[in-house]
């Protein structure tokens, strides 16, 4: 039986998590613009860096694949990962993934015309579209709690 | 394919005086869940369709018509 408390405290989870992960994946995007600028075909990467962004991104992956809150109870989490909220899931890797297709194929046929590794080309593709997949299941979700 | 659902779950809930979150904890579902279905922004599945009937003792014929049937 759910108890009205437990929808209340899944409905602030809920909400709050939308907003977590979209200044995750924001912050994620800033310290990639700041510290690793990948336009012009070199990096600038130092080790530390580039474990830091693997890392990152690994990190940014299981909250959106997991939906995050892993330590709480099974009924809270049932609520917090509901229908909508795995609806908005598939949208949100869906996007994810036209954007890394779209962005390997951009890629593809830029290789002409500058060089770049095929680790450039994988940072480019994974924080790009990890950050958009991310960013889409947190706007819908903020709009799913919008009252009409 | 419909791409909308028209549904009568806030005239039932109004009627049974329920705010969203009553009806949610007597779903067993989320708030989000009834405001998106509400709404028109969710579509239910057959499960949840059946559970929100069930929670506002209706059927789901009646909560839920396709825009052909008005």
């Amino acid at each position: 039986m759910t108890s009205k408390t437990t929808v209340e405290i899944a409905d602030r989870m809920s909400r709050k998590r939308a907003v977590i992960f979209a200044a995750a994946a924001g912050a994620f995007l800033l310290i990639q613009v700041i510290t690793r600028p990948v336009i012009g075909g070199s990096t600038r990467a130092s080790s530390a860096q580039t474990e830091g962004w693997a890392i990152n991104a690994l990190v940014l992956m299981l909250c959106l694949a997991t939906g995050g809150g892993l330590v709480n109870g099974a009924r809270l989490r049932a609520l917090i990962n509901d229908e909508v909220s795995r609806s908005n899931y598939k949208t949100a890797v869906g996007v994810g993934y036209w954007v890394a297709m779209a962005l390997a194929i951009g890629l593809y046929g830029v290789q002409g015309y500058t060089n770049y590794t095929g680790r450039q080309a994988a940072y480019v593709i994974v924080t790009l579209s990890i950050s958009i997949a991310i960013f889409v299941f947190s706007y819908l979700e903020l709009r799913a709690h919008r009252d009409a | 394919m419909h791409e909308r659902l028209n549904n009568r779950l806030r005239e039932e809930r109004a009627r049974l005086d329920l705010t969203q979150a009553d009806l949610a904890t007597l779903a067993g579902v989320s708030r989000k869940t009834i405001n998106t279905v509400e709404n028109g922004v969710f579509i239910p599945s057959t499960v949840l369709a059946l559970r929100l009937a069930r929670a506002l003792g209706t059927t789901v014929e009646h909560l839920f018509q396709l825009p052909s049937e008005g």
